[in-house]
């Protein structure tokens, strides 16, 4: 029997129901998005639905595809940290990061300590006010109004830092290959140590709010279950394979910026459904205020940048008295610098999971190639799997606890 | 110092580069040696992408104008491995790994919409960036950065000359 398929049109809205070989009962195609509120972005899918149950899920993307990788390739080696803040918009300081450590790997260097000191505390703030931003948004898309406010209330604390650290709330280009941007000021210090004391109480009222609610937890337990097995193999990463069961944070298992020398756990959880990854996010939220406050407190003194002229501008009080300081300042404002050829992958862990960035040069004093594997692209791929069977309510539930970011999935 | 995962025979070349272990094999090996890869633990596909070596200043030239670059991992054995295969300029073709490992059903659809490299044997190639009706493939070295036509030029050239029958 072929499939069959009549056209109906009410209200202006086109209805197609297929009569789908092999299926009991009509089968009715859905464009969900891209403008729906609760798609997080401009993501569309289109949504066989039997009845309210989901058969079928097609995600179709690239409606903010900007051509990032495109115009790294058109950019000297330090440009391209500006465009690097802007695939992933929630979190910019971890984009840098990853972009950073890429170049510095290719040039052979590291930075120094206070500037990995310093990494850390910015990308672990970041992850905290990208889980807040998700834990906001996914809190209203269930019904939990409330949370948005408290969410959105700390997050303007983390942009106050931001803008204090960097002079720019969201796109702070702040982590740079050799170094940051410049030192914290004491007033950040001050205005971190004071956050970091009060974050534990904000957590708490979040788990007030949802976590022994029993609407929330109708709507999120054994919804958009993934093995271990399904998560390895789909490529999911960050939250989505930690909640189901897989121990396996970047940060832990391969180490950057001395991760490995703060006292933190890898937040776990087994059952796999929305309910599962909603308290990965909730323990990472904890683990990274332990992880700023032994960072607050360790944070080592020195400068905050390599000591290679051919990479970063001579200091300012320097060009009044050297001449060869004017000279650097000149080749690196006019030419940059040119890495070795070769090629490098560097990932660091974001709030979404896997952010890596893949670098080859050819020698030159711009990228042949630069390519970011986003967490956001990989995990969408998981989502037909995660919400068959399911009903188009909880659909919204599974797409959610995805926490994808399209501008980090069309790059 | 890579320790061999491979037959000698399927590694055309091998080395270590910033840390990192990477593999050349045979576009034609491609398949079998995923495969193979896969069942020694490599259970973890990270990315594929494409890169352009066209006009490329690098002294030692790579062998064929495209590459494709996987990065694998084994997760237990804290183990990454990159394996590269070269595509001709005139043959833009490859083997499509779909079915091995799942997501890289995307990577390839990426692939074939900004490089223009087709896999065979892939369900449903099509673009997924760009718009289906795109020209052209961006992310190739001799697409250029600004390539909008402009509608409304002055084209000097015509419009200084006056027309024929005048």
């Amino acid at each position: 029997m072929a499939d069959t398929k009549l056209d109906q049109t009410q209200q202006g809205i086109t209805i197609t129901r297929t009569k789908r070989a092999g299926l009991e009962g009509d089968l009715m195609t859905v464009n969900f998005g891209p403008q729906h509120p609760s798609t997080h972005g401009v993501l569309r899918l289109v949504v066989d639905l039997d009845g309210e149950t989901i058969r079928r899920v097609k995600p179709v993307i690239g409606y903010l595809h900007t051509g990032i990788e495109k115009q790294m390739e058109a950019l000297r080696w330090q440009q391209g940290v500006v465009v690097t803040d802007r695939h992933d918009y929630l979190s910019p300081p971890i984009n840098n990061l990853a972009y950073a450590l890429a170049v510095e790997q290719l040039m052979g260097v590291e930075a120094p300590p206070r500037a990995q000191g310093l990494r850390v505390l910015m990308s672990e703030l970041t992850r905290i006010s990208s889980h807040l931003i998700w834990l906001g948004t996914s809190g209203i898309e269930l019904g939990a109004m409330g949370i948005f406010m408290y969410c959105l209330r700390e997050r303007e604390k983390i942009m106050d830092l931001n803008e204090e650290i960097s002079g720019f709330r969201m796109h702070t280009s702040y982590i740079r290959p050799g170094g940051v941007m410049a030192d914290a000021t004491p007033r950040f210090l001050e205005l971190l140590d004071e956050f970091i004391r009060e974050m534990p109480g904000h957590i708490d009222q979040y788990e007030d709010l949802l976590t022994r609610n029993p609407i929330f937890q109708e709507r999120t337990q054994g919804v958009g279950i993934l093995s271990a097995e399904d998560a390895i193999r789909l490529g999911a990463t960050g939250p989505m394979i930690r909640g189901s069961g897989v121990a396996w944070d970047l940060r832990r298992d391969r180490p950057y910026c001395g991760y490995d020398t703060y006292d933190w756990e890898v937040a776990v959880e087994s059952a796999g459904d929305c309910y599962a990854r909603y308290l990965v996010r909730i323990k990472e939220l904890r683990e990274s205020v332990k992880i700023l406050r032994q960072a607050l407190d360790r944070l080592p003194t020195g400068p905050v940048n390599v000591d290679d002229r051919k990479m970063l501008p001579p200091p300012r009080e320097e060009l009044e008295t050297s001449m060869e300081a004017i000279i650097h300042h000149f080749k690196l404002f006019t030419e940059g610098y040119s890495p070795p050829p070769g090629d490098v992958y560097v990932a660091v862990e974001s709030g979404r999971g896997e952010n890596g960035c893949y670098i080859v040069s050819d020698g030159t004093h711009k990228p042949r190639r630069v390519k970011f594997r986003s967490a956001s692209f990989v995990n969408l791929q998981a989502l037909e799997h995660m919400s068959l069977g399911h009903i188009l309510a909880d659909f919204i539930a599974i797409i959610g606890t995805a926490d994808t970011v399209l501008g980090d999935c069309d790059r | 110092m890579t320790t061999s995962v491979l037959p000698d025979e399927t590694v055309l070349a091998s080395g270590v580069l910033a840390g990192a272990e990477w593999i050349t094999i045979r576009r034609e090996d491609l398949r079998e040696a995923m495969q193979t890869l896969q069942a020694q633990g490599f259970a973890s596909y990270l990315f594929m992408t494409c890169v352009d070596h066209l006009a490329t200043p690098v002294v030692e030239r790579p062998p064929e104008r495209y590459e494709l670059v996987y990065q694998l991992r084994n997760m237990s054995a804290h183990r990454e491995l990159r394996v590269r295969v070269f595509v001709p300029e005139g043959d833009p073709t490859a083997p499509s790994l779909h079915d091995i490992y799942t997501p890289a059903n995307w990577d390839e659809r990426e692939t074939w919409d900004l490089f223009g490299i087709a896999f065979e044997g892939h369900p449903d190639l099509t673009r997924i960036l760009l718009p289906d009706d795109w020209e052209g493939h961006p992310l190739r070295r001799d697409f250029p950065v600004g390539g909008e036509p402009v509608d409304f030029s002055e084209d000097h050239e015509t419009w200084q000359t006056a027309p024929p029958e005048a």
